[in-house]
């Protein structure tokens, strides 16, 4: 008997035994399905998260006060001041840029709605350390800065919660009770996307100066950019060194680089998509013992039959085939069926969060080659128990 | 054709061992119609799984076509099963889910028969037992006679030189038995088939020229029939089907 009639014997094996085969069928769906969307939401996810990160440039880093290696708390004395930052500037000379930032959370106001908002005090460079791409309008000035004026950049999220569709330009933002002037408007920052879907935050970035004369006690972290990634980690080194220099302390600044993150964030991703893969291929496991379950029951249910076709000249080597094919079928439907069920979960959840839809042929390539094993895998057993059966034992059976 | 000589069996299970058969010389010969007659658990199924290479003597030798059976694998005695030898069995053990034509192709299809080719010869096996109109039935939509004639037809298809059938008219009314029996000897005399039926009913072994007595597994006596009866021609006698 060739192969081919063997599939033909399994096919009808299967179809004669409808409901089972469906039922069979579903731990190997659900299994499959789990696999695929587990795996291919893990890569987009990454994938999303690991090019937001390197959108803003490796060449990124900042530094800030932290009392994580000292003996002491951060105390006023320890606090980065806008001399530092001018220092910095001057003396390492692989700093291309750099600009005291502060970040803050307050309600913003225009008319008569009221806005979350994170205010952003920084120098006139945070445009091109952070790579942000502007809409509309411009950014402010060095001189904007140094003379204090009321001048805002916002985002297109804020812009949209308040003027939408209308052009922001020229319209007045309330930041504590004072009247800015939006200059400009910046497409969101993409390094915000790493959160789970969901809106992105709203922002407004007014000049440092100006920051200073509406907050008491700006806490200034440095943020900055180099010529090259490979100046990175040394310039950090570097400013943290000439700041423990310029305050006589010990232990009291961090500095950590884009780069840095990007690689940390992908080891630690990568660590979460195998554990929740593993998860995943438990179900399949599970799917592939309920193919096992199910067979060894349709080998003692059929055993009259594998007698009867064993009389008529059926070798055993038919029969293992029989079985073996009728698993591997099983398997492979419910493969292509929860391969399908499971990339239109993964091109949901794409959808929502905004990540690429990263659905390679690898992963289907591996679901159909897992599902084909299982079937091998948890099908030699059975269909090697019916292949063994003694025909005229087999032929007796009630 | 078949020579046996000596042949013992022993079923062992557990600590009891029933020998079924206690040293069997039989010899039949090619084209001959036999009949196997004896009490229950005389050994005459034993016997008979032993001839279908559904089963191996324990000892003894089994010979058929100048070929000794128990020197065979397990792949050359499905081929046997296959290609030399038609079993017909009391309770008929057609597949119930298949219709009457997938049952009858079944053989062909561990033939290694082709599609197309199996379909015909399948049709023309059922229309040869007189079911051209049954194909496409279910062996629960057919009678007792019906799908025994189904299991004949698959035994045939494969046209093998021997058919044996353990108690094949067992489960069937006299009229189905009696259209068996006609199958049988046409199979015979026309085609020349080696027919061995077992049987404990003196009507039916009286259609064949040989009757082997078996008794608590031994041959007690092998009888020559005279006169075998013609079912052809007793069916003509009988009342048509519907009205018994
Ligand atoms: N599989 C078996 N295991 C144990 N004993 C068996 C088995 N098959 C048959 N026997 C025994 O062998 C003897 C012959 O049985 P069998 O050949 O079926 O007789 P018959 O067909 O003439 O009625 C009986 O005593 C029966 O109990
Ligand atoms: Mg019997």
């Amino acid at each position: 008997m060739d192969i081919l009639e063997s599939i033909k014997v399994a096919l009808e094996g299967i179809w004669v035994n409808k409901l089972r085969s469906a039922l069979t069928m579903l731990g190997i769906i659900i299994g499959v399905a789990a696999v695929i969307a587990v795996v291919t939401i893990g890569q987009g996810g990454r994938a999303a998260i690991l090019s937001s990160l390197e959108s803003m440039g490796t060449n990124l880093f900042v530094v800030y006060p932290s009392s994580r290696n000292a003996t002491t708390p951060i105390t006023r004395q320890d606090l980065i001041t806008l001399e530092d930052v001018e220092a910095i500037k001057n003396i390492v000379p692989t700093v291309k840029a750099v600009a005291p930032t502060s970040y803050l959370s307050i309600m913003t106001q225009v008319g008569r709605q009221k806005e979350k908002t994170t205010i952003i005090c920084t120098g006139q460079d945070y445009k091109s350390i952070r790579n942000l791409e502007l809409v509309e309008g411009r950014y402010f000035t060095s001189e904007e800065n140094n003379s204090r004026r009321r001048v805002a950049v916002i985002n297109e999220e804020l812009a949209k919660t308040y003027f939408s569709g209308e052009s922001a330009l020229g319209k007045q933002v309330y930041l504590m009770n004072t009247p800015f002037i939006v200059i400009g408007v910046v497409k969101n920052d993409p390094s915000n996307a790493l959160g789970f879907g969901g809106d992105p935050p709203k922002e407004a970035t007014i000049p440092f100066h100006t920051g200073e004369t509406l907050f008491r006690n700006l806490r200034i972290q440095i943020e900055g950019q180099t010529y090259s990634k490979e100046e990175v980690q040394e310039t950090i080194d570097q400013i943290v060194k000439l700041l423990h220099k310029r305050h006589r302390n010990e232990g009291k600044y961090r500095g950590y680089s884009l780069d840095q993150e990007v690689a940390t964030a992908n080891k630690i991703l990568g660590i979460i998509a195998l554990i929740i893969g593993s998860i995943a291929g438990i179900s399949l496991l599970v799917g592939g013992i309920g193919v096992m379950n199910i067979m060894l029951v349709s080998v003692t249910e059929r055993t009259r039959e594998i007698g009867i076709r064993m009389a008529l000249g059926a070798r055993r080597r038919d029969i293992l085939v029989q079985f073996l094919i009728e698993a591997v079928v099983i398997c492979l439907v419910g493969g292509t069926i929860g391969t399908i069920l499971g990339t239109g979960g993964a091109l949901a959840v794409a959808l929502i969060a905004k990540w690429p839809p990263l659905i390679t042929p690898g992963t289907i390539f591996i679901a159909f080659f897992f599902s084909a094993s299982i079937g091998i895998f948890f099908g030699i057993y059975p269909a090697n128990k019916a292949a063994k059966l003694d025909p005229i034992e087999a032929l007796r059976y009630e | 054709m078949i020579k046996i000589s000596n042949l013992t069996k022993v079923y062992r299970t557990g600590a009891i061992s029933v020998t079924a058969l206690k040293g069997i010389n039989l010899e039949v010969a090619k084209g001959s119609m036999v009949a196997i007659m004896g009490p229950s658990g005389s050994g005459k199924s034993t016997m008979m799984n032993i001839l279908g290479c559904l089963d191996r003597a324990t000892s003894g030798s089994y010979i058929i076509d100048g070929v000794d059976v128990s020197t065979l694998q397990e792949k050359e005695l499905a081929k046997i099963r296959n290609h030399k030898i038609g079993f017909v069995f009391q309770t008929f053990n057609l597949l119930p889910r298949l219709t009457a034509l997938k049952n009858v192709e079944l053989p062909m299809i561990y033939a290694g028969i082709p599609s197309k080719e199996r379909r015909e010869r399948a049709l023309k096996a059922l229309d040869k037992v007189g079911l051209a109109d049954r194909i496409h039935h279910r062996p629960n939509e057919l009678s007792g006679g019906q799908r025994q004639r189904v299991a004949i037809a698959r035994a045939l298809v494969n046209n093998p030189a021997i058919i044996l059938a353990d108690e094949p008219t067992g489960n069937l009314d006299t009229r189905s038995g009696e259209e068996i029996m006609d199958i049988f000897q046409q199979l015979n005399q026309e085609e020349g088939v080696t027919i061995i039926i077992v049987t404990h009913e003196r009507e039916i072994a009286d259609h064949t020229r040989r009757i082997v007595h078996f008794r608590d597994g031994v041959i007690i006596k092998d009888e020559e029939v005279l006169t075998p009866i013609s079912a052809r021609t007793t069916l003509a006698a009988l009342p048509p089907a519907g009205e018994v």
